[in-house]
């Protein structure tokens, strides 16, 4: 793995749950008189302090705080102040008891039997039982809560049935080992039964859970301010910690533009902010008074997606070839300000099963990109210095969203193709237009990445009946080959083990081969808090801030 | 009963302007490429099922045609339904009703630093020596001239930033409104206070400030008794764009300083082609203009009686 940057993203693939804090190993040393062999990440000098709000800015607001109704990146920090799951990932990232104490697969695969903790309660009173999970899998799937993911994480889901009052047996079409990993996503955190069936048009603005903190208040647009949970005491075990949460409230604000996030952060007027720009990484590593993480997603990085049912990249040749022509090291270096990991794997080495056999197949050499080319017949130059063959030039049109300064991505991308004499054009288009584009399949390549706790990604974006055809799905390369799609079924009905991961392993050589498209550098998540703040977790589903026992010093 | 009637012909002027602004911001919206239900679910990183958009679809009446969406549309108007925001799920009247709160206070905040500030200096400045007045107008013209973010974040770097007077934004209280209200200030005071002094210098040539000062009285109170409210009524034409200024900086500025506001819902609307609370800014936006000239009309009168518009 290519991995020089100046500052390295953690490359593992479990980050650590607790983050050591400078100033309180300090403090203990100098309280204790003991050495320096204290385990500053166990420092029993760290005694947590009860109370005080905690003021966050984030980068964007969903509209709209129902988990099953949205896509937001934000709602994996958000959804896990409010929601509980049904099962979570512990540290090491398998599946673990949460709000349900047990589970049993059949044989098949098909049959999930759920026996559920008792004594849980909803912010609004109503208890969590058997009968409030069916009700979630209804909600999630009612096309009027218009959601554009939990439904279609649990579309094999048919049907369930309630046992007893802690016990639900869910009925799945097909055997689909991601179903806990995708339970345990923010986006699936489990509603109030009761809301879902009295006033499920209110859950947006007012949604309910059983999580630690409760929404005290929601100004779209502007910020939430949350409250502690009284009673609060069922937190999953990797969390260490029992009962309420240590702070009286969370105060998020939504603070759009970068550098106003890192200069309000750095002055003190907000304690963590969740996601920091690479270009102020640096910047904040270097001050003591701040703890920074970055972090990879699991699911699938940065990669430019070709379009393999159309001219030129239908050609594997030329496929090949554009792989070979870009650097993507120099891309990921000047677009991270060196806090970029880049990858030649189409699977996050934060992912479960990746395999690091396939590093160092798909290089940068510019050499063998021409090569390429010109054994593909695009031998002729033009007076601008791009490869024409019969007349036609070899252009890549890459849609994207318009802004008022075009991708970064893609202006580096079209520096580095010319070189080989590819014409990559940046067409900027409205977002409805672009979403309407895609799913016509009406592009040569597209910038993308997609962010997801379980393997089953490379499922979702190369299984040939992810194809946008009569439903919309994520298969944008449109790659349509037998042997990988018998490979990624495998692999999803396995259950987790070495069958899954040899299924897994030959899919990720298998994509070699077709080159989909070129991958870029790893999807990050950067966050940075006041080293105020104590024991703040991380999550293994999305690596984002989990604040639940999190508190903060005098 | 002159009066009267000036007013309602004038509000029934209003109402077609209204009129006029909600169409052409939905055939505005309507002929953006682009499929609206694909949109509502979240772009292009999003899974949803066929049952969703099918749903989506005839929730929005987004598979009828151009003229029943449209009817559709207007019908609801009538009984003051702006509709349902596509991404906040919570009816258009009552995503504005959180916001306008913040705008207004914002924009009050503005005017009262803006007029104040252009009545002063213009005050102060007509007719003075050359190096006073090409510097106060050199001033001026950086400041109309300066894009509202740049000065926003001039501000921020100098008072936030550098002396730390200020929070970075935010909408905690007194001290988070000063830059933002100050920023939306700047920028309409550079085009106000060029256009009355310009106005005050020739009023201050009239031959009854002449007789004013030939009758002994000193230079100040000539200027504030007897000139201002001659050079006032270009100056209030101007309230058009000060309106503007107000409300298409509170797009900018709500931005920059992380603040709640119309502003704000305007651009995430915008860029979510969120149709029903586009159209209901839009037509807030003109009931504002509409208010605005009609009080502006009023007050024309007042200040010169002589002054009769139609």
């Amino acid at each position: 793995m290519i991995n020089s940057a100046l500052h390295p993203a953690q490359n593992s693939p479990r980050p650590p749950r607790r983050i050591a804090v400078l100033t309180s190993l300090l403090v203990a040393t100098l309280m204790s008189g003991c050495s320096a062999s204290a385990n500053p990440a166990a420092d029993p000098a760290a005694v947590p302090v009860s109370g005080g709000i905690l003021d966050v800015s984030i980068s964007a607001e969903p509209g709209c705080l129902d988990g099953h109704g949205i896509s937001a990146t934000q709602q994996q920090f958000l959804g896990r102040l409010i929601y509980d799951n049904v099962v979570t990932l512990d540290d090491d990232g398998e599946i673990a008891p949460y709000l349900a104490e047990s589970w049993e697969i059949s044989d098949d695969g098909k049959t999930y039997t759920f026996h559920l903790k008792e004594g849980v309660t909803f912010s609004d009173g109503s208890p969590w039982n058997a009968e409030v999970l069916g009700q979630n899998f209804e909600h999630m799937r009612d096309p009027a809560t218009k959601s554009p993911l939990a439904a279609a994480y649990i579309a094999p889901y048919v049907d369930g049935t309630v046992i007893d009052e802690y016990t639900f047996e869910a009925h799945l079409e097909y055997a689909y080992t991601p179903f806990l990993y995708t339970l345990a996503q923010s986006w699936l955190g489990m509603n109030s039964g009761k809301a879902i069936e009295e006033s499920p048009e209110t859950l947006c603005q007012e949604p309910i859970g059983t999580g630690p903190f409760t929404v005290a208040d929601y100004r779209p647009g502007q910020g939430i301010s949350y409250t502690k949970r009284e009673g609060y005491d069922w937190a999953p075990e990797w969390l260490e910690g029992d009962g309420e949460a240590y702070l009286d409230g969370v105060e998020v604000t939504l603070v759009s533009e970068p550098v106003i996030r890192h200069q309000s952060l750095v002055s003190g007027q907000y304690d963590l902010t969740e996601n920091l720009a690479p270009q102020n990484a640096a910047a904040v590593q270097e001050n003591p008074a701040f703890e920074y993480q970055n972090l990879i997603r699991g699911g699938s990085p940065n990669v430019l997606s070709f379009n393999l049912n159309r001219a030129p990249f239908d050609d594997l040749a030329v496929r090949q070839a554009f792989v070979a022509a870009v650097d993507t090291q120099a891309v990921a270096e000047s677009l991270g300000f060196g806090t970029y990991s880049p990858t030649d794997s189409f699977l996050s080495t934060a992912s479960k099963y990746y395999d690091p056999t396939v590093e160092g197949t798909l290089e940068y050499d510019l050499d063998r990109a021409n090569e390429l080319l010109d054994e593909a017949g695009w031998t002729e130059r033009d007076s601008d210095g791009f490869r024409i063959k019969d007349g036609e030039r070899l252009v890549i049109e890459v849609p994207t969203v318009e802004s008022t300064t075009p991708s970064p991505l893609l202006v580096q991308l079209q520096g580095e193709a010319r070189k080989a004499g590819f014409d990559l054009q940046i067409i900027q288009l409205p977002q409805a237009q672009l979403s309407e584009l895609r799913y016509a399949g009406d592009y040569d390549a597209l910038a993308g990445v997609w962010h997801t706790n379980t393997t089953d990604v490379l499922f979702i974006r190369y299984h040939s009946s992810e194809i946008t055809g009569e439903r919309i799905g994520q298969n944008s390369s449109y790659v349509d080959d037998p042997a990988l799609d018998d490979l990624l079924r495998t692999a999803r009905e396995a259950d987790d083990g070495p069958i899954a991961e040899d299924a897994y392993s030959e899919v990720q050589h298998r994509l070699l081969d077709i080159v989909p498209g070129l991958p870029l550098y790893e999807n990050h998540s950067q966050f940075a808090y006041s080293t105020a703040v104590q024991d703040v977790a991380v999550d293994t589903s999305h690596p984002v801030p989990v604040l639940t026992y999190a508190w903060k010093a005098e | 009963m002159h009066t009267v009637r000036r007013i309602l012909l004038r509000l029934l002027v209003g109402v077609g302007v209204l009129w006029g602004a909600a169409t052409m911001t939905f055939l505005a919206v309507y002929l953006i490429p682009g499929d609206t239900a694909l949109l509502i679910l979240g772009g292009p990183d999003a899974r949803p099922t066929a049952e969703t958009i099918a749903q989506v679809r005839s929730d929005y009446l987004l598979d009828e045609p151009f003229i029943v969406q449209y009817a559709g549309y207007l019908g609801n108007l009538f009984q003051g339904d702006l509709g349902q925001s596509y991404r906040l799920r919570i009816p258009v009247s009552e995503a504005i009703g959180q916001q306008i709160g913040a705008t207004g206070m914002l924009a009050a905040a503005a005017t009262v630093l803006a007029l104040p500030l252009t009545f002063a200096v213009a005050v102060l400045s007509a007719q003075r020596s050359n190096w006073v007045r090409s510097l106060v107008s050199g001033v001026e013209v950086v400041l109309a001239a300066t894009p509202t973010f740049i000065i926003g974040f001039a501000l921020l770097i100098v008072f936030s930033f550098t002396l730390q007077w200020f929070p970075i934004g935010g909408d905690n209280g007194f001290s988070a409104l000063v830059l933002p209200a100050l920023t939306l200030a700047l920028a309409v005071f550079g085009t106000l206070s060029q256009v009355f002094r310009n106005e005050l210098e020739d009023v201050l040539e009239q031959p009854f400030i002449l007789t004013a000062r030939a009758r002994g009285m000193r230079d100040l109170p000539v200027r504030v008794l007897h000139a201002v409210r001659h050079a006032a009524i270009p100056v209030m034409t101007l309230s058009g764009f000060v309106v503007a200024s107000l409300l298409g900086g509170s797009v900018i500025v709500e931005t920059l300083f992380s603040r709640q506001g119309i502003g704000a819902l305007t651009l995430a609307s915008v860029y979510n082609k969120d149709l029903p609370v586009i159209i209901g800014i839009v037509l807030l936006c003109a009931a504002v203009y509409v208010v605005v000239n009609l009080i502006i009309d009023l007050l024309y009168t007042l200040i010169d009686p002589k002054v009769v518009t139609a």
